[in-house]
């Protein structure tokens, strides 16, 4: 029976030692291709922004990682990374976000970037949509929860009031389970990890890392294509005021069939019709100037300070007939973006282009909330020199008061 | 605590396997440890119910007892009487429950609160146990033994849909050592096609290809003057298709595997049905626990119905009607939507053109080689993966909702 048993068990345990030998094992799998990590840093996949490998190659190469949300995806010929690639800028795109990525998804899922950006530079595209009364959503938190790079995250010495307040806020997105679960409630009680807890959670890294290494060169989506064909509408070599001028042509010639200076491709697609009627005075009520994402956002601001990353903030506008429309109070937003200001100004964080005022311009924005055409001439403006000039090195002070429920809830700017 | 849905991941079959060790090893020093057993299998059903899905858990309880009642009350009626009326009313209480969990959605946007997951294979193995009391082919039920058969692990959420006859024979049983090691190597073989089948192919095809197809398809919604007919939709119909055998077919292999572990023979529910010469050969090798069901508790019992109240001579007439009611009551079954219906009516149409076909072949000197062969098989698959087309619902998503973002 005992030689039956194993003809029939043993090839599934011989399975079984080699599936969990290559996981668990530190593998000596050679380095991602240059041309491999190109792709990635545009490609806005998923898989990208949740890995280590491709976004931890493409941050140490010198890539410079955009970090923020859908706006990203809008890749016109003004897009910073065909701009960055038709006049062969100084530096490459890293894009890092997708839509509903917001500061917490981004803090989680960056680790391992922002360790590689000591004395380096970084763009973040801070959307004033985010700051909502929930704050990051839970449902886009899980699509784009990275297991590998929070096990990371825990792995490292954990305590003081920045920690304690990302577990929190992470165990409130209501998404983890089994052991990380149990390391955040850890964390978050000010506690240490246990020898235990540490032993299960490095293998458990070792695994979710060979898996990383492994898949993440099945990189399906490609964005290559998109930012070839963009490039080829621009001319060689061209000034500021000639790319504004062009932009303005482009924007004018792809936005004739709607009155909101909309690209008609996404106006007719999800706008047009009974739609637009029912969106009609519909964000008279909204509010961003109470948020918990304020506290998120001083997360990334201690990963950037930590690193001494010299950081370009950008906060962009809400296309403004769109804003006439819907009923979206402007005095609001001019709230929301002083109190974001400040918080970043209080800190000594002081790139920031403050783009709300421009809602109003012509051929500015591709829709109702995301940059085109002459808006990202305005961001190449200030990222363009940003990123070729050296900077001073910045001397950050940061306050755990941007943590608390008190600046959360409180309104700046009001009178 | 989150629920432990079967065969979702790697995860549920190593805690379950490792919790059969014991009935492994029993069955293998030729004992059957059922008390074990049903401590397992119970723990597991639990854990399915567990979590935010507690109320599924409260509706298995009551459904439960509910057919228990019926099936030990009209097995002990039976016994000593038979009358038509009695039948089917418990036949009709049997049906309720599901009937009333399928035809909620017509009314309501909320499920029905009857329903759990299994519910449509718990009541396919209680009409049929209540049919065959009323045949005689069962003399009489044990409770218990109709309570694990009821709620038998390895097929509770899905099936193959076994018979109270065979279970209870193979369930009274222990197999010889010999016997069992076969059962034991045949469970792994299935196990890990089950493995290749679902998590391997129908992953690419169900997670990475399908939702890339459906939005092609979706963009171009308004192509062929408004039909939607596309390379994307008929690259779609095909996918769908594939990804439907794959998925389901490697869901009753881990049931059928799980089962040997356990040391019982639960049939097999697929046999390359896409090797079909037609469509009556595809029926005999898709969903065959189900088919079979369909054939002898409704096609069966429409013909006789009909023969006996002479509603027709003819008896190609007699056929034709059952396969309409047949493939009709499976659609309603499937769910009270225009497509499930549809798809119902295709097949029944289906089968009667194919027998139409072969009375007037017969005699008829037609060429019989590889090649009418292969011709058959083309033809056969393509009229099913368009039935499944229709089945997936696509087209009503595609012709009926509108697309947002």
């Amino acid at each position: 029976m005992k030689r039956k048993l194993w003809h029939i068990f043993g090839p599934v345990a011989c399975a079984c030692v080699l599936v969990f030998a290559g996981l668990l094992l530190p593998l000596p799998l050679d380095k991602p291709s240059d041309a491999e990590v190109n792709r990635a840093a545009t490609s806005l996949n998923q898989d990208v922004l949740l890995g280590q490998q491709m976004k931890g190659a493409a941050a140490a190469r010198g890539y410079v990682p955009f970090i923020g949300s859908s706006e990203l995806s809008r890749m016109d010929p003004f897009h910073p990374s065909v701009l960055a690639q038709k006049y062969h800028r100084g530096y490459k795109t890293l894009l890092l976000g997708g839509p509903g990525t917001q500061s917490l998804t981004q803090f989680v899922d960056n680790q391992n970037v922002y360790n590689k950006l000591k004395n380096k530079k970084a763009v973040v595209v801070i959307s004033p949509q985010w700051f909502t009364k929930m704050g990051q959503r839970p449902d886009a938190f899980a699509y784009y929860y990275s297991p590998l790079e929070l096990s990371g995250w825990l792995l490292a010495k954990r305590g003081g009031v920045a920690d304690r307040y990302a577990a929190r806020r992470i165990l409130q997105m209501n998404n983890t389970t089994g052991l990380i679960h149990q390391c955040l409630l850890n964390v978050a009680a000010g506690q240490k990890l246990s020898t235990n807890q540490r032993f299960f959670l490095r293998l458990q890294h070792q695994l979710l890392r060979n898996e990383d290494r492994i898949f993440s060169r099945f990189n399906r989506t490609n964005n290559i294509k998109r930012i070839d064909d963009a490039a080829k509408k621009l001319p060689n070599t061209a000034t500021d005021a000639q790319l504004d001028t062009l932009a303005n042509k482009m924007g004018t010639q792809a936005s004739r069939g709607n009155d909101f200076g909309i690209a008609d491709n996404f106006f007719d697609k999800r706008l047009r019709g009974k739609r637009l009627t029912r969106l009609q005075g519909s964000q008279a009520n909204f509010d961003y100037r109470r948020s918990p994402e304020y506290g998120d956002m001083e997360l990334l601001l201690h990963e950037f300070a930590k690193n001494h990353t010299q950081v370009q903030f950008i906060i962009p506008p809400v296309n403004a007939r769109w804003a006439d429309f819907t009923g979206l109070p402007e005095s609001m937003m001019y709230q929301t973006v002083a109190k974001i200001e400040q918080q970043l100004r209080a800190q000594n964080f002081t790139n920031i282009l403050n783009m709300v005022p421009d809602g109003a311009k012509k051929n500015y924005m591709t829709d109702t909330i995301h940059l085109g055409w002459r808006g990202w001439v305005d961001v190449d403006k200030t990222v363009r020199p940003f990123l070729e000039n050296q900077q001073p090195t910045p001397k950050y002070h940061l306050s755990n008061y941007y943590f608390s429920k008190k600046w959360q809830n409180k309104v700046v700017g009001a009178n | 605590m989150p629920s432990l849905q079967p065969y979702v991941n790697p995860r549920y079959f190593v805690i379950l396997l490792v919790c059969l060790i014991p009935l492994i090893v029993g069955l293998l020093r030729g004992r059957r440890h059922r008390n074990y057993e049903t401590l397992v299998s119970l723990v597991f059903i639990v854990l399915m119910f567990a979590g935010d899905k507690w109320h599924e858990g409260v509706a298995l309880v009551v459904y439960v007892i509910w057919q228990l009642a019926l099936v030990t009350g009209y097995a002990h009626y039976r016994k000593n009487n038979n009358a038509y009326w009695v039948y089917l009313t418990s036949l009709l209480a049997v049906i309720l429950p599901l009937a009333i969990v399928k035809i909620t959605p017509v009314f309501s946007v909320h499920p029905s609160i009857l329903g759990f997951l299994g519910i449509s294979y718990l009541s396919f193995k209680a009409i049929q146990t209540l049919m065959e009391l009323r045949d005689g082919t069962i003399k009489a039920i044990d409770p218990l033994y109709f309570l694990r058969f009821l709620l038998f692990l390895p097929t509770i959420s899905s099936g193959p849909i076994d018979r109270y006859r065979r279970f209870a024979k193979d369930y009274n049983n222990v197999p010889t050592q010999d016997e069992y090691l076969e059962m034991l190597r045949k469970g792994v073989r299935y196990l890990f096609q089950g493995f290749l089948y679902k998590f391997i192919i129908g992953y690419y095809l169900g997670t990475v290809w399908m939702p890339r197809v459906a939005h092609v398809a979706l963009m171009q919604r308004s192509a062929s003057g408004g039909t939607g007919i596309t390379l994307a939709l008929v690259a779609y119909m095909y996918i769908y298709s594939l990804y439907l055998f794959f998925d389901f077919a490697g869901y009753s292999l881990f049931a059928v595997a799980i089962s040997q572990f356990m040391g019982i023979n639960t049939p097999m529910n697929f046999n390359q049905p896409f090797k079909s010469k037609n469509i009556k050969d595809f029926w005999n090798r898709w969903h065959m626990s189900l088919s079979f069901w369909f054939r002898d508790f409704v096609f069966m019992r429409v013909t006789f119905f009909i023969m006996k109240h002479r509603w027709f001579k003819n008896r190609v007439r007699i056929a034709q009607t059952a396969y309409l009611i047949n493939f009709l009551v499976m659609g309603f079954w499937h769910g009270v939507t225009w497509y499930y219906i549809v798809y119902g009516l295709f097949h029944a149409c289906a089968i009667i053109i194919n027998d139409m076909w072969l009375r007037w072949k017969k005699g008829k000197n037609l060429p019989s080689n590889r090649w009418a062969n292969a011709l058959a098989i083309f033809v056969t698959f393509n009229v099913v993966c368009f039935s499944f087309l229709i089945f997936s619902g696509f087209l009503n998503t595609m012709w009926f909702t509108h697309a947002i973002r």
